[in-house]
């Protein structure tokens, strides 16, 4: 059987430039293009408002550029646009070589690429003209969220027809983790924007919910989107690619099941850890605590086993910029979910809430984990769809130091700036006054944001690198290809 | 870790997909596995301490950690622990913390706070953030106000009194400050005139013949005299700026690069006038901290 599926994997890769694949690789070329692009507009976003933070005149009046309107565009492009395009890219290539069968549906498959590329263009613009729901990392007015709807319904026929039609007895590990991930985002995509348009042409809506209730639907969304959009999908990427790329089996399969089944189970309950010190109920937001603690092992447990997968091949490390990707990826996995079960304790929250802090965690988890294991498994995966090598191996090590520069500054800056903040808020001296006036507090902040900015725009520069790579790689691919039929060409001439 | 064990020795699941991808079936590695049971015993304990499962329309209290507090009419209180329990009590012992000096400051004069150093710390370390989150918005960070529109606080010029009292009537009550425009009543050469005169009052050059007929409309058919005093130096009662020091509060002639850059800053404050209002904050502020504001405001540099 190793060696049929073997044979398979070795035609699909020859038949790659030919007229019909084996695989649909037409669908993860499109939303890797497309996964580059948004990525390199949501981060350039992303380090102009962190600009505006250090330089507020860099929002020149101008109501559409303002941080306001800004920072959702920022977090749209890079969430949906850039990490929802790698995850439709890979999850369509994994689904396809681990059942080893062909998508279940071509043109649906066209259908989720133009829908979903579609709500994300749509939605960074209505952002910018002022069109929101104001639900963090679900601004988009209703019109959206019904074609996301839509678009996500038919990824999820998609992905379950192609595994039920699978010519392989049992479904792989990554395809268990991105199975949870689109019905886990179907639900919560579903229940969060319940609304009420005002009517029938009016692009504003009324939430369906109310008060310290709407607030808490918004955050079992917002934490169950961190858990299954930007975690359980990037382990599945990471279950596929780090063993791929590093040619040894997964380290423990009874772990990987373990740790699926908690990982989904307690995800589910934490949401409430986002409102302590707040009109909830104080004993909703303690049971979201205690889950989240409960939640650190299961966390580790795909960090333990991609780490153990890479040991044993640690010699790849100095030759093989992408496993660096990957390693990184996972070091800043497991440190993220430490410091997020950390942070979700009543007394570490009450310093860390509302500050600069939590900027600074998400941004571990989002650049550090979601966005290294996407650029690693794109480096392996980009030569395999266009059917050559990729064009500069030394870009590739000069993005990984780039990225990870960018990184480690602006995680350290913003724990100085969201430490130093929660510290100075609440310093008493010692005749019971406020020590600090709220301007010191916020003035105390321009230096750390703009070492912040400073490390946004290394890391946005190293996925420029990555861009010029894949289009030159593109280029010398279809070079080749024209070679090698301009050859057949003459053979068949002359024959 | 447990790198013995991750020798090709260990049994695969007997699965492979893709070519290549299979499984080693290593055993879950056991600081993991202990780990994660300390961490259920961690969940366990915080939820028996804080209040935490729901239980038919109420919820468990938690134990051993009940709040007790004074509320800032002197009732105790203990409750188990929540949130505002924990904040009220936070606050009582900065109350408590502030009562001693605030029980003196409300007691002693300006002069007696001034004279301790104790007393005149705490004002100063209270005056701090309440000025920088009541009054800096305006007076900006430093007190030093912005020119044509917020008066500096530092310098030795009031136009409302500097005296402590004065001070501490202009917080409690407010002030407006009015100038009327003189465009309509005065014809151009007056108003450029008595431009010409303002100027010469805090001795900056200007024209001696126009001088002299801007001293006639500035005490006859300008009406100026009445508000700014005959000799110019303004009238604390009604807010009227003192023009004969060099301090400019309105009309920016201290920052105009050229003569005639200050001349037109004057006319335009005669032509067009200006009112200024400082809000009232017995609303907004209690007594206590607007005297220990009035203190600061004096202390800032200029009081009399």
């Amino acid at each position: 059987m190793v060696a049929s599926s073997a044979l398979g994997s070795t035609l699909g890769s020859t038949l790659g430039s030919t007229q019909v694949e084996q695989y649909n690789y037409d669908i993860v070329r499109k939303f890797t293009i497309m996964a580059l692009v948004w990525g390199v507009l949501g981060m350039t976003a992303g380090v102009y408002i962190a600009s505006e933070l250090a330089w507020p005149f860099l929002n020149f009046d101008i109501a559409e550029i303002t941080f306001g309107r800004l920072r959702p565009v920022h977090t749209t492009l890079v969430i949906f646009g850039f990490g929802g395009s790698a995850l439709f890219a890979t999850s369509y290539y994994v689904v396809q070589r681990t059942c080893q069968t062909r998508l279940f549906s071509d043109g649906m498959a066209n259908f989720t690429f133009w829908g979903w590329n579609l709500s994300v263009g749509l939605a960074a613009i209505s952002y910018m003209f002022g069109y929101t729901q104001a639900r963090e990392y679900a601004e988009m007015v209703w019109p959206i969220d019904l074609l996301i709807a839509v678009t996500w319904v038919v990824y999820l026929v998609i992905y379950v027809m192609t595994l039920r039609k699978r010519s392989q007895p049992h479904i792989y590990v990554a395809n268990w983790f991105f199975i949870a991930f689109i019905l886990a985002t179907a639900l919560l995509h579903i229940f969060n924007n319940m609304a009420v348009p005002v009517h029938m042409f009016s692009l504003e809506s009324y939430s369906l919910h109310a008060g310290v209730q709407d607030a808490m639907t918004q955050w079992w969304y917002g934490h169950n989107a961190v858990g299954f959009f930007l975690t359980a999908a990037f382990l599945g990427m990471m279950y596929y690619f780090i063993p791929k790329q590093v040619g040894r089996p997964v380290y423990s399969y009874r772990l990987s099941i373990i740790h699926f089944w908690a990982l989904i189970f307690l995800y589910m309950w934490v949401g409430g850890h986002h409102l302590h010190w707040t009109a909830l109920p104080d004993w909703t937001s303690t049971l979201a605590a205690g889950f989240s603690i409960l939640l650190l092992m299961p966390s580790w447990g795909g960090m333990i086993n991609g780490i153990m997968t890479l040991s044993g091949a640690w010699d790849k490390l100095r030759s093989d910029p992408i496993i660096r990707f990957m390693v990184v990826s996972l070091s800043f996995y497991g440190m993220s979910t430490f410091e997020g079960p950390l942070m979700s304790l009543k007394s570490v929250n009450a310093l860390s809430h509302y500050t600069d802090w939590t900027v600074g965690h998400v941004h571990s988890g989002a650049l550090g984990w979601v966005a290294m294991i996407s650029f690693g498994s794109f480096y392996h995966l980009i030569p395999r769809l266009w059917g050559t090598k990729m064009y500069s191996e030394a870009l590739i090590f000069a993005h990984f130091w780039l990225a990870t520069i960018g990184i480690v500054l602006y995680i350290t800056a913003l724990w100085v700036a969201g430490i130093g903040q929660g510290l100075l808020l609440r310093a008493f001296d010692e005749y019971g006054n406020l020590a600090y006036t709220f301007i010191e507090t916020v003035s105390f902040l321009h230096q750390p944001y703009v070492i912040r900015a400073f490390g946004g725009a290394l890391f946005l520069t190293g996925t420029l690198l990555m861009g010029y790579n894949t289009v030159m790689t593109i280029r010398k691919a279809k070079k080749e290809q024209s070679e090698i039929d301009a050859k057949v060409a003459a053979k068949l001439a002359n024959a | 870790m447990s790198s013995e064990k991750n020798k090709p020795t260990v049994q695969t699941t007997g699965h492979a997909w893709d070519g290549d991808l299979q499984e080693f079936n290593n055993p879950l590695p056991s600081w993991w596995l202990w780990t994660f049971y300390a961490t259920v015993i961690f969940a366990i304990i915080y939820w028996v301490l804080y209040p935490a499962w729901p239980v038919g329309d109420s919820f468990t209290k938690g134990m051993m950690n009940d709040i007790t507090y004074t509320t800032a009419d002197g009732k105790t209180k203990t409750t188990h622990w929540n949130t505002r329990s924990l904040f009220l009590k936070e606050m009582q012992v900065a109350r408590e913390d502030q009562a001693k000096y605030l029980k003196d400051i409300n007691a002693l004069t300006f002069e007696q706070i001034r004279s301790s150093e104790e007393k005149s710390a705490f004002a100063n370390s209270m005056a701090k953030v309440l000025f920088a989150d009541n009054c800096a918005a305006c007076h900006q960070a430093g007190g030093n106000g912005v020119v044509g529109r917020y008066p500096n606080l530092l310098d030795d010029a009031w136009l409302w009194g500097g005296s402590f009292n004065k001070i501490q009537e202009t917080i409690t009550n407010g002030r407006t400050g009015s100038m009327p425009g003189f465009k309509a009543s005065l014809s151009a050469k007056q108003i450029s005139d008595v431009a010409e005169y303002v100027l010469s009052l805090s001795g900056n050059e200007a024209n001696a013949a126009a001088v002299k007929n801007g001293k006639a409309v500035f005490s006859g058919q300008g009406g100026c005299a009445a508000c700014h005093g005959a000799d110019a130096t303004g009238q604390d009662f009604m807010g009227s700026a003192n023009l004969t020091d060099k301090v400019w509060t309105i009309a920016d002639v201290a920052g105009a690069d050229t003569a005639a850059a200050k001349k037109d800053a004057i006319m335009n404050v005669v032509k067009n006038g200006k009112t200024r209002e400082m809000p009232a904050w017995k609303n907004r502020l209690s007594t206590t901290e607007i005297k220990i504001l009035t203190y600061y405001v004096h202390e800032l540099g200029g009081g009399k």
